[in-house]
């Protein structure tokens, strides 16, 4: 088990998972990473199974989270409690002292719930009471989001959207993807594969990644890209109707110094899933609707011109020209 | 014209007196016979100006004419111009069948202004008419010397310096102009040089994508850096017909790089484009190869 390279560990998600190559992939390279990932897609297309594998064919713990709106802090966080017997308080962790969290729903929950994971997310570290709990290494955040079913939810502050790593947008399956999860699941019973990589590997290949080399040319190519998204004058985009739209004026604000470290990071994981020990143009543009797509402020003129996020993401992208 | 008559001697004068009054007789009678016998008929003094200027010279005429043809009219006097100033004297005498005259033009100049008295021209001759000699005398001349010449004006040589030199700079300006001109009709004269054929180079054609890799292969071997490595995946990139701006995969995607030995090339120029510097030896040697290779192959 020691020694395996990540392409073990989405084989073994992709083992479970069908289809949603680029589900398992952005899981991989949250995990190499070190950073969260925020899955958006309608009910049933396999977000929480996805996130379950993964934390089965890890050897870590694993811990979910169904967020609603009567959710208190101490139940993510944990809380402190007297005991009677010895006559002291005691501190009870909550699920979050996990490798990996499985944040279900998480846009049900309200402010203050999100703010106490925001410290988790961010710190690594959990403060209950008069004292600060480190959280496990790995420690991976996994939300999922339900675009559909807007009633009864909280908007995710904007700090908080920025502490995850990429946003991966959850599809439905192709037809032939379809049946396939029909003889998976319901004519034989699948069982996720367990304990493929150890932490220890992820250690390593977070080590690995970090080592990957970032030509300056690329570096360069990041922040132009970031930059875009702040600065889109010139930029447009056609809708499906035919009518242009203005980057710059579908976007209130962009995207934040967190989103260039975020796609350099994301790339060295991508190069090093690949077995490269350097970064490619390549690397960068095909992360960054992953990295920039919840941390650019779109405005009601996206939403009236009918035109995707992801479409203006990719006129901002091709607007840089790559090295 | 005025005539007076000349008394020769005295009857009754003592004989002592005698040869006074004959020898004042004679010399009367050889006067009288050195006169012209001639008949009067037109005797003037005039000017060829009524207005004299000052300093401006002018004439004065005296015209005779007389019946009898003569060649020249002797004992004439002209009256004494002390106040104007002699400059030239004519004298002609034009005979015709009834008569002569005598012209006689004096140019003369004043050198004041004012009225000037001219007293009249005398002749004297024997009247032919009745045989007595006479003196005859022309009009008078009653001249008013006005003004002065243009130049006697104060400032007069200032302006006239200034209007020489006005003169002079438009006489210098028109003769510039009529160079000029005469400049310009023989450049547009000149003959111009006959237009030479420019006849295009024969078209290099066009490298095939074999050649170019094997440039590239060239160049990347004498030069083994990165900075020639990039260079030479662009070129490569652009004999595949790639963006520039674009990234390996959409490389990969131009028709040209569907071969295996071209896909290899992109990809090792890739990772000597963008590689650490510990790894470029063996990425350039890498993509060295692949070129190799490429070229080895020949592309479709």
């Amino acid at each position: 088990m020691t020694g395996s390279h990540p392409s073990a560990l989405t084989a073994a998600i992709g083992a479970t998972i069908v289809g949603q190559h680029d589900v398992v992939e952005s899981l991989a390279l949250g995990l190499i990473a070190e950073g969260h990932i925020l899955l958006e897609g309608p009910p049933g297309v396999a977000k929480t199974l996805a996130c379950r594998a993964l934390a089965i064919a890890l050897d870590g713990t694993f811990k979910r989270i169904q967020f609603t709106p009567d959710l208190l802090p101490s139940d993510i966080v944990g809380t402190r409690i007297f005991d009677q017997r010895e006559s002291a308080f005691q501190t009870v962790l909550g699920p979050i002292f996990a490798n990996v969290v499985l944040a279900d729903e998480i846009n049900r929950a309200p402010a203050k719930v999100q703010s106490a994971l925001l410290e988790a997310m961010q710190e690594r570290q959990v403060t209950i009471g008069p004292a600060s709990h480190p959280l496990p290494e790995p420690f991976v955040v996994m939300a999922t989001m339900n675009p559909l079913d807007a009633e009864g939810t909280y908007a995710l502050p904007v700090a908080q959207m920025d502490r995850f790593l990429m946003k991966v947008e959850v599809g439905y399956p192709s037809s032939d993807e379809e049946l396939t999860i029909l003889e998976r699941f319901a004519v034989a019973r699948t069982v996720p594969q367990a304990r493929v990589c150890s932490l220890a590997d992820v250690a390593a290949w977070r080590e690995g990644a970090r080592a990957v080399h970032l030509d300056a040319k690329v570096r360069r190519y990041i922040v132009g890209i970031v930059e875009a998204s702040r600065h889109a004058d010139g930029i447009a985009v056609r809708g499906d109707d035919g009518t242009l739209l203005a980057a710059s004026a579908a976007i209130d604000y962009g995207a934040s110094p967190r989103a260039t470290l975020a796609l350099a990071n994301l790339a060295r994981a991508r190069a090093f899933l690949d077995g490269r020990d350097f970064v490619l143009p390549d690397d960068v543009r095909g992360l960054a609707a992953a990295v920039l797509r919840h941390r650019i402020g779109f405005n009601y003129r996206l939403a009236a011109s009918g035109v995707a996020a992801d479409r203006v993401i990719a006129a901002l992208v091709a607007a840089v020209p790559a090295p | 014209m005025v005539s007076r008559r000349r008394t020769s001697g005295r009857r009754g004068i003592a004989a002592a007196a005698l040869a006074v009054a004959a020898i004042a007789a004679t010399l009367g009678l050889a006067r009288a016979q050195s006169l012209q016998r001639l008949t009067l008929t037109a005797f003037t003094l005039s000017a060829d100006t009524s207005h004299p200027r000052f300093e401006v010279p002018f004439h004065l005429i005296v015209r005779v004419r007389v019946r009898q043809r003569v060649v020249a009219i002797d004992n004439l006097d002209l009256p004494v111009l002390a106040e104007l100033e002699l400059l030239g004297d004519v004298r002609t005498v034009r005979a015709s069948r009834t008569g002569s005259t005598y012209r006689e033009v004096i140019t003369v100049v004043a050198h004041h202004t004012g009225t000037i008295e001219i007293a009249p021209a005398t002749l004297e001759a024997i009247d032919a008419t009745d045989g007595q000699a006479k003196e005859f005398f022309s009009n008078s001349l009653r001249l008013t010397i006005g003004g002065g010449p243009i130049d006697a004006l104060p400032g007069f040589r200032l302006w006239r310096s200034l209007g020489w030199a006005i003169l002079w700079l438009s006489i210098a300006l028109a003769a510039a102009a009529m160079l000029a001109w005469l400049a310009i009709v023989m450049a547009r004269r000149r003959p111009q040089p006959l237009p030479v054929a420019i006849v295009p180079e024969p078209a290099r054609p066009i490298p095939t994508l074999d050649e170019r890799f094997a440039d590239a292969l060239t160049v990347l071997r004498a030069s083994p850096t990165r900075a020639t490595a990039v260079t030479v995946r662009a070129a490569i990139w652009r004999a595949l017909g790639a963006d520039a701006g674009g990234t390996l995969a959409d490389a990969m995607l131009a028709p040209a790089a569907g071969p295996r030995a071209v896909r290899s090339c992109l990809a090792a120029l890739e990772r000597a484009a963008f590689t650490y510097d510990a790894d470029l030896a063996a990425a350039l040697e890498a993509a060295c190869a692949a070129l190799a290779a490429c070229v080895a192959k020949g592309t479709p």
